[in-house]
């Protein structure tokens, strides 16, 4: 393989990455903008797609169906959490709802370990395993398949967004929470809404990118967190998300490819911790000052 | 009665109640009892430093475990090279203190959830970081064959030695936090956790102090972690990451984080549960490892939020409360 083939197929595997951290972005931020609660079952909900799919496969039903039956499944899990633990609490503060999704994260964590074991656990490809080649580097189906349900998911929830009159309250609820409650919207549907559209999105990528990388009880907390990294560096706004999830995958492609596996994970933690003290220094007050 | 000499008895209390333990127990279960007192202590006296940055500070650090393990792991390195057990613990704490300086005083200019995803971030930095560095860390495996704890001559090991020395470390921390919040110190960092806005208004140097109990905490972490490792003679990868903190936040929400002594009430009431959990549910379940325990600290976690936010202390605080009044009804009457 000469150089150029080899870089391709990094960013190839890199912008795979990357779509899979925008949807869970996109999950994170639709939760965190109508609730403000940062929701850290994100990551746990794209393991149990994942799982389920697997579990419900076993069980003899066929892909298409068993991933049906996850994402409901999911949906409903993500709407209990959200009425039974979320909305009942007495003295809601950013760190009572983070530590009780945390919590959340861990109990089902700890359910799917007991349940399935550690094992690594995978589903067959949607689409065969005939590979595709372009410029010397090497593409399998579901890659096209993960790029093909980003596209889907980023056009589909800006339309929604935009031109639907659900979307629109969504969105006004979004920028102002008091105010769209004065004009009638119904909040605690829209907090239910969302949750269940986080926890069918992060399903979803989990059905979907269970070929490519596998699942297992673990892999939710980081896959997750690396969602969160996309959110937060693209500023909580889809395109953003979009924007520096296939930045932050493409960057992590490289490095695992250029420098070092073992610290590929760090990276995207770096990243985030990294902009967030950069974001506090305010760079472009400063020129100003400096400049006048 | 005074409070003070309330407090006062409340301690002779403790510290009796702690120091006959081992004589009073009957000598078949005196290992085990010896033994799970001696963990009670060392988390407990981490839950106090966490409790103390969280909930008296309003600095929500996840990376208090970070700071355990760091810890525990420079003592484990340096013990195993030979260095005296009294230098690689000071060498550790000097090094975690300087470490916590490195990256509080940038990471403490953030706020709120910013902080709590950069820490949780930064925990996360660490437990992947430890076993990535081969043959320093030890991998995976982790620290094996770490020389027990020797101080001017004494050999400490076994339960019997560490129950006194941990429960020591850990009343100390107590009574040291107790007077440090009832000074200038901690009045200032009660201070901003209420308002941020009065207290820089009044003078108090906010950036200062945030960074001030950042380290204190940190380096009590990393002496806890290096009595830890000396206790349990090995280190490992796992016993710091994810699980921890959610024991640690456990602890800390059950035993109610707004009083001092909870975190340490909390420890108590928590690894005795998880021992409840070992002996009777160990057979039932197919695995047993910290994930597990994790899980169960998750419903505690949340149930305890909904149900009762104050922890055990609160409610503590609440039955005495009622109690005086039913007292003074009697009175009354």
């Amino acid at each position: 393989m000469t150089l150029f083939s080899v870089v391709v197929q990094y960013a190839i595997s890199g912008i795979t990455d990357g779509s899979i951290y925008a949807i869970i972005g996109i999950c994170w931020s639709v939760v965190y903008l109508i609730t403000k609660v940062l929701n850290f079952t994100t990551g746990e909900f794209v393991m149990l797609g994942g799982m389920l799919t697997w579990g419900f496969h076993r069980l003899g039903l066929g892909v298409f169906p068993a991933s049906l039956i996850a994402v409901a499944t999911t949906i409903c899990i993500a709407i209990v959490i959200e009425r039974a633990t979320i909305r009942p609490v007495r003295y809601p503060s950013e760190m009572t709802y983070m530590m009780i999704t945390i919590a959340l994260a861990s109990i089902i964590k700890g359910i799917v370990l007991l349940k399935w074991g550690t094992e690594v656990r995978k589903i067959d490809p949607f689409f065969g395993t005939d590979v595709l080649h372009i410029f010397g580097a090497a593409i399998t189906p579901q890659v096209l398949c993960v790029l093909g349900f980003l596209i889907i998911v980023t056009v589909g929830l800006t339309w929604f967004l935009n031109y639907t009159f659900f979307g629109k309250a969504l969105r006004a609820s979004a920028i102002n929470l008091t105010g769209a409650k004065l004009v009638g919207i119904n909040i605690n549907k829209f907090r239910l809404f969302c949750f269940g559209l986080a926890g069918g999105l992060g399903a979803m990528t989990g059905i979907v990118t269970t070929p490519i990388t596998f699942t297992g009880y673990q892999i939710g907390m980081l896959t997750g967190l690396k969602g969160l990294v996309a959110a937060i560096v693209g500023g909580w706004g889809i395109m953003g998300t979009v924007i520096s999830a296939l930045a932050l995958g493409l960057l992590e492609g490289f490095c695992a490819g250029f420098i070092s596996t073992g610290f590929k994970d760090v990276l995207a933690l770096l990243v985030m911790i990294i902009f967030l003290i950069i974001r506090t220094y305010s760079i472009t007050a400063k020129l100003r000052r400096t400049s006048s | 009665m005074k409070p003070i000499r309330k407090i006062l008895h409340g301690w002779c209390f403790i510290v009796i109640a702690i120091g006959i333990l081992p004589f009073v127990v009957p000598g078949l279960y005196m290992h085990y009892i010896t033994g799970v007192m001696c963990f009670i202590a060392m988390y407990g006296a981490l839950a106090l430093g966490m409790g103390v940055l969280l909930e008296q500070a309003g600095l929500f650090s996840l990376a208090h475990p970070s700071w355990f393990g760091i810890g525990a792991y420079i003592t484990g390195i340096l013990a195993m090279r030979g260095i005296p057990s009294i230098a690689a613990i000071i060498i550790a704490a000097i090094s975690v203190a300087f470490l916590a300086y490195i990256i509080g005083a940038p990471l403490l200019r953030l706020k709120g959830y910013y902080l709590a995803c950069a820490t949780f971030a930064l925990l996360l930095i660490v437990d992947i970081t430890i076993p990535q560095l081969g043959s320093l860390t030890g991998g995976h495996d982790g620290l094996l064959g770490i020389p027990p704890l020797s101080i001017a001559g004494f050999v400490l090991k076994g339960d019997f030695h560490f129950y006194y020395l941990t429960w020591g470390l850990c009343l100390g921390t107590l009574w040291f936090l107790s007077n440090l919040m009832r000074s200038r110190f901690g009045r200032a960092i009660k201070s901003f956790n209420d308002s941020e806005v009065a207290s820089k208004s009044v003078g108090v140097n906010v950036s200062g102090y945030k960074l001030q109990v950042f380290i204190l905490t940190a380096v009590m972490a990393s002496f806890v972690g290096s009595f830890f490792c000396f206790y349990i003679r090995y280190a490992n990868p796992l016993m710091f990451g994810f699980p921890l903190m959610v024991e640690l936040v456990t602890m800390m929400i059950v035993g109610g984080g707004k009083t001092l002594y909870g975190p340490l009430l909390g420890s108590f009431v928590i690894l005795w549960v998880r021992e409840i959990i070992h002996i009777y549910l160990g057979k039932v379940l197919p695995v047993m490892n910290a994930q597990i325990d994790a899980t169960f600290f998750g419903v505690i976690i949340v149930v305890i939020l909904i149900f009762m936010p104050g922890g055990l202390a609160g409610w503590l605080d609440q039955l005495i409360q009622a109690g005086r009044k039913v007292r003074e009804r009697f009175a009354r009457a």
